[in-house]
């Protein structure tokens, strides 16, 4: 029984505690299941832990002297918890982190070789990037000019191209939708639905803005103060009117009927 | 104004200067991957240079034999630092990292001179003194020859940094983070920086080590190598390169004329006038990258 959820799951985190400079507890037992295949949303205010869950994942705690002192975190069904983060993106994990970050004096044909894994052969690492200017055809436009000087969306859409030339099994973004019109956010999510449809790539999305996310996963966790405080489907979080009144600008009436997991001690968000 | 004498002057000078610039590609690749300055550049270039002397006067191994296993040897020791002493340091202010240089400089320099004393040796590399003379000007053979390794080393560089392993080192030098998110080593990419500068560094040392001979004052070559490479703007090549040349031209001609004035001791202070209007001016230096403001 417990070995076909293990199966099921690509990611999954039980109880999972952080602690930055061994004094501050950043997350305080999170639990966060991605079925394989499947899109899943971290919703939550600034400063919930949604970045240092994602971190926790791919290991990159270490490099904000950051570690996990409690939990224990499985993907497909080996525990990663003491595993180095480049050895990480070796299995499968990628992190597109926070804020873009790409490398700005390289050109985004650059970006893409630098995140080549190990081994991969140059006929290999071209089809890897001429798929990925399939998907974004605006990057193969600028593939030689300077990354620093593209535009924001632009940039993300580098970013998550970097992440895909890795390889990854899952693929963890950190806020790809900050500070871009809605109508990039649209394409961009487009296309991650197309990338997680074709390539089957597992996807765990942290975002503040739930609407939008809403709208291509099929389940979401919503954290606050460190905590997962709600647990369901895309729909049934929709329909909610917690979410509602402070995501998506609406009031309706609670339906705690369709959430699996409501476990709300005082008002998030306050 | 004698034009032949000028011209000398400025071509003696150019060649001079890119021995600065054979020096500064050193200081450049470190700065690209780690952001600082490497003060114990010096140190590595007399030890690269202690190193030739220790496998081909002392082993007996010919000097064809000596230069490349001491590149070896000293590419080894580069991730050597690395390892025992940079990677904890990861994550620190950038300005431990420069005082750690700066402890190493000191330590290589005490090193040496417990081992090979003080008295200066030469490197015996077998280049002829006899005057060439291009035309109506003298130049000197060693120097055209360093300059030649410099030129080399410069096209070395450039193609290196296009390949896969180049563009990851570029990648580590823009952003740590965003290499590590991707899978890129970049402990052993700055490990690989340093073995590479210390591979310069035994070009350097055996150009120099034949110039002035070698003992301690071959660390001192620091002080011109960082005002080069500050005027290039740190982070580039061609920056090296090219301030290399403008230094030993101006430092050449200034001298000239400004000696008789001054009676001597002209070239330190150009040397220093250079480095101190660089920083005040263009802290950039001519080639080095500006941060990109984003839209
Ligand atoms: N590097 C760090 N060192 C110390 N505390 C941190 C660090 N990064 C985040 N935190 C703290 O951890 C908590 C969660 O932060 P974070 O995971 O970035 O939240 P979110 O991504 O949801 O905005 C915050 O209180 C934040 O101040
Ligand atoms: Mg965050």
């Amino acid at each position: 029984m417990q070995e076909k959820v293990e199966a099921q799951n690509i990611l999954s985190m039980n109880s999972v505690e952080v602690l930055y400079d061994n004094v501050m507890l950043a997350i305080k037992g999170v639990s966060v299941q991605v079925p394989t295949g499947e899109m899943i949303a971290l919703l939550g205010s600034n400063g919930a832990g949604k970045s240092t869950t994602l971190k926790a994942v791919s290991g990159l705690l270490k490099a904000e002297r950051g570690r996990i002192s409690r939990g224990e975190i499985t993907f497909q069904g080996t525990d990663i918890t003491e595993v180095l983060a480049q050895n990480r993106v070796g299995m499968g994990i990628c992190h597109v982190i926070e804020g873009r970050r790409v490398f700005e004096h390289l050109t985004p044909d650059e970006n893409l070789t630098a995140a080549a894994p190990r081994g991969m052969s140059r006929s290999a690492l071209n089809a890897e990037k001429e798929k990925i200017y399939d998907y974004f055809p605006r990057l193969a436009e600028r593939r030689n000019s300077q990354a620093g000087y593209l535009s924001g969306g632009e940039q993300q859409m580098l970013a998550i191209g970097r992440a895909l030339v890795t390889q990854p099994k899952l693929l963890m973004l950190d806020e790809p939708s900050l500070g871009l019109a809605p109508f990039l956010v649209e394409e961009i999510f487009g296309i991650l639905q197309k990338i997680n449809q074709e390539e089957g790539v597992s996807v765990l999305l942290v975002e503040q803005n739930a609407l939008a996310a809403l709208e291509i996963v099929s389940q979401g966790y919503l954290i606050e103060n460190g905590r997962v405080v709600m647990h369901g489907t895309a729909e049934a979080l929709k329909s909610n009117s917690d979410i509602q009144e402070f995501y998506l600008g609406g009031g309706e009436e609670t339906d705690f009927h369709n959430v699996k997991h409501y476990s709300r001690r005082k008002r998030w968000l306050s | 104004m004698d034009w032949v004498f000028l011209s000398e002057l400025a071509i003696n000078g150019a060649l001079t200067g890119l021995l600065y610039s054979l020096f500064a590609i050193g200081l450049v690749l470190i700065y690209k991957a780690s952001s600082v300055p490497n003060l114990s550049q010096g140190g590595l270039t007399m030890v690269g240079a202690y190193v030739v002397l220790a496998l081909s006067h002392d082993a007996g191994l010919p000097l064809w034999l000596a230069i490349p296993l001491a590149a070896v040897i000293m590419f080894g020791l580069g991730f050597g630092i690395e390892r025992v002493a940079l990677r904890r340091l990861a994550g620190r202010p950038v300005v431990m990292i420069l005082m750690l240089t700066l402890g190493l400089d000191i330590f290589l320099r005490g090193t040496t001179l417990a081992i090979w004393g003080g008295t200066s040796r030469s490197v015996d590399l077998g280049v002829s003194y006899e005057p060439l003379f291009l035309g109506d000007i003298f130049v000197s053979r060693i120097h055209l020859v360093g300059a030649g390794v410099a030129l080399a080393l410069f096209v070395a560089f450039m193609l290196f940094f296009r390949t896969r392993t180049g563009i990851k080192l570029r990648a580590i030098a823009d952003d740590y983070m965003a290499s590590w998110s991707v899978g890129i080593s970049v402990e052993r990419g700055v490990g690989l920086s340093w073995a590479l500068a210390s591979v310069v560094a035994v070009a350097a040392g055996v150009i120099w080590g034949e110039i002035q001979g070698v003992d301690q004052a071959l660390s001192l070559l620091l002080l011109k190598g960082l005002t080069v490479a500050v005027l290039g703007g740190l982070d580039s090549i061609l920056g090296a390169v090219i301030a290399g040349i403008i230094l030993g031209v101006v430092e050449n001609v200034g001298a000239d004329l400004l000696d008789p004035l001054v009676g001597g001791g002209s070239r330190e202070l150009i040397v220093a006038a250079v480095l101190i209007l660089t920083v005040m001016i263009r802290p950039h230096g001519l080639f080095g990258r500006h941060d990109i403001e984003r839209v």
